[in-house]
C-alpha cells in the first residue's frame, strides 16, 4: 500500500472477461456506484436482498479506499409528456421528501460519496456523475441497483459509451421479473462484453479484499 | 364512435402532425449487414440483420412519401482512432478483427472506409439527415438531439440494427431526452435471436416505458390517415 493509500487490486472473475479488460486497476481509479436504492423502489420490487448484498459490498469498498456515488430518482415537479405517460403507467417516481424517496436508514454514505438526483433511468443524464467521476480519475464503475433493466442497464450503457470499464454487480442487482434481469445481463455480456461485464458480490468481494 | 386509424400508434395519442414526425435508421452498414462486410468477415450469420432490409426499405419509402423527416445513422470511428475507447477496442479485437483493423472492405468501422457505408438498398437521398455516432446511442457524442430539437420534431420511429445494442441504447436515451419513440418490431433484428427477443420483451413491459412497440404495417396506415 502507498503513503496514499492507493491499492493495486486482482482482476475480478467476472463474465465475459476478467475485470477490468487490461488487468490494471486500484482504489484510485475504480468507483462503487450504488442505483435507486431508495425505500420506495426497495419496497415495490422486495428487494431487500440485493439492497444487503449492496450495503455488504459498500462496507468492502469503503474499507479498501473506493470512491462511492448513489442515485436517486425524484419526481421533477414539472415532468414532461414522457414522464407523465411513465408515470400513468405505474412506474411512480418518489416526490422528494420523507418516505420512498430517501434511502434505508442502514444505507451509511461518507460524507465524500456523491449523490445525484435524477427523474429517468439513466444517472449520467443531466447529472454531474460523469464530470465528478473523471475529475477524480475514475476509469472502472462496479455497478449496483434496482431494477436491472431501468437505472442498472440504462446508466452503464451510457457509461459503456463515456468510455468507462464496467462491471454489474448479478446479486446486487434486481429486476422487477427475474427473467427480465437475466435476459439484460446477458445482452450486457454478449460480444465479449459490448457493454462491459457481470460477476457475483462475492467474486468483487474476493479481489478487494486479496493484495 | 370508431377509433380514428391513426390513433394508438403514438403512446401519447393526441393529434398527429407529420412536421414533427421522423423516422430514424440506425447502422444499416455494410459492416453489419452485408456479405462481405465485418460481421461476415467474423463467420457470423447475418441472415438476421439483412431479414429486416426489405420492411425497412417498405418503412422508408411511406415515410419519403408521405414526406416526414428521414434519419439515417453510421457508427465509425475517425481515422486516427482518437475517438475509440480502448475497452471497446480490446473487446472487439478478441473475435480476431477489431475496429480499425484492416479488413477486406477497408478499415473496420472507420469512417469513409467500403464496410462503413450504409448498404445500397437503403442509401440516403440529398436531404436526409446522416448523423455520424461513435458510441451506440445515436444521442452519444452526436448532435442529433439539436437537430431534432430545430426540425420541431418531437416524435421518432425506430429502426435499423441491432435491437439488442445500437437500437436499444438510442430508444432509452430518446426516452430521457423526452422524446415520444415507437420501434418497430418487424424493422429491428439482432445477430442472435435469443438477445432480440428478450430485448422486445423488455422493451414491451409494462406497456413500454420507453416508449411504443409497433410493427411496419400500423407504421403505414399512420401515415396514411395523417393529413397534416
Amino acid at each position: 500500500m502507498s503513503d496514499r493509500g492507493i491499492r493495486t487490486l486482482r482482476q475480478i472473475h467476472a463474465e465475459p472477461y476478467s475485470f477490468p479488460f487490461d488487468g490494471h486497476w486500484s482504489s484510485a481509479d475504480t468507483a462503487l456506484l450504488l442505483l435507486g436504492f431508495q425505500q420506495g423502489p426497495i419496497s415495490a420490487l422486495a428487494a431487500m436482498p440485493a439492497f444487503t448484498t449492496a450495503l455488504d459490498l459498500l462496507s468492502v469498498a469503503l474499507d479498501c479506499g473506493l470512491f462511492v456515488a448513489a442515485s436517486r430518482r425524484v419526481a421533477l415537479p414539472a415532468g414532461d409528456d414522457v414522464a407523465r405517460r411513465r408515470y400513468a403507467m405505474g412506474d411512480v417516481v418518489p416526490a422528494e421528501g420523507p418516505g420512498d424517496w430517501t434511502f434505508p436508514p442502514q444505507l451509511i454514505l461518507p460524507d465524500t460519496a456523491l449523490v445525484v438526483d435524477h427523474p429517468g433511468d439513466n444517472a449520467f443524464y443531466r447529472t454531474p456523475l460523469e464530470t465528478k467521476l473523471k475529475a477524480r480519475g475514475i476509469r472502472n464503475l462496479l455497478i449496483a441497483g434496482l431494477p436491472t433493466e431501468g437505472l442498472v442497464h440504462a446508466t452503464q450503457r451510457t457509461a459503456n459509451d463515456m468510455g468507462f470499464e464496467c462491471l454489474a454487480v448479478a446479486d446486487a442487482c434486481q429486476g422487477t421479473s427475474e427473467t427480465r434481469h437475466a435476459a439484460q445481463l446477458r445482452i450486457t455480456t454478449f460480444g465479449n462484453g459490448l457493454f462491459g461485464t457481470v460477476a457475483s458480490a462475492a467474486a468483487v468481494k474476493a479481489a478487494l479484499t486479496k493484495i | 364512435m370508431s377509433e380514428h386509424p391513426a390513433s394508438g400508434f403514438w403512446p401519447l395519442g393526441g393529434t398527429s402532425v407529420k412536421s414533427a414526425m421522423a423516422i430514424i435508421l440506425i447502422d444499416m452498414q455494410i459492416d453489419f449487414c452485408a456479405p462481405g462486410g465485418w460481421i461476415d468477415q467474423l463467420g457470423e450469420d447475418v441472415s438476421n440483420t439483412r431479414a429486416v432490409i426489405p420492411p425497412i426499405s417498405q418503412a422508408l419509402a411511406a415515410a419519403r412519401t408521405a414526406g416526414i423527416a428521414v434519419i439515417h445513422t453510421r457508427e465509425g470511428h475517425l481515422s486516427d482512432l482518437s475517438d475509440l475507447h480502448a475497452n471497446k477496442q480490446w473487446r472487439t479485437r478478441v473475435h480476431g478483427l477489431g475496429i480499425g483493423d484492416m479488413g477486406a472492405m477497408g478499415r473496420i468501422l472507420v469512417r469513409g472506409e467500403p464496410g462503413w457505408q450504409i448498404i445500397p438498398e437503403l442509401a440516403p437521398e440529398a436531404e436526409e439527415l446522416v448523423v455520424d455516432k461513435p458510441g451506440k446511442s445515436a444521442f452519444h457524442q452526436t448532435d442529433l438531439e439539436a437537430e431534432l430539437r430545430n426540425l420541431g420534431i418531437s416524435r421518432l420511429v425506430i429502426t435499423g440494427v441491432t435491437s439488442d445494442c445500437c437500437v436499444q441504447s438510442t430508444m432509452r436515451d430518446g426516452f430521457e431526452r423526452g422524446f415520444e419513440c415507437v420501434l418497430l418490431e418487424d424493422c429491428t433484428a439482432a445477430v442472435e435471436t435469443p438477445n432480440h427477443l428478450a430485448t422486445l420483451e423488455i422493451l414491451k413491459a409494462f406497456g413500454g416505458r420507453w416508449g411504443g412497440v409497433s410493427c411496419l404495417a400500423a407504421f403505414q396506415t399512420m401515415l396514411e390517415h395523417t393529413d397534416v
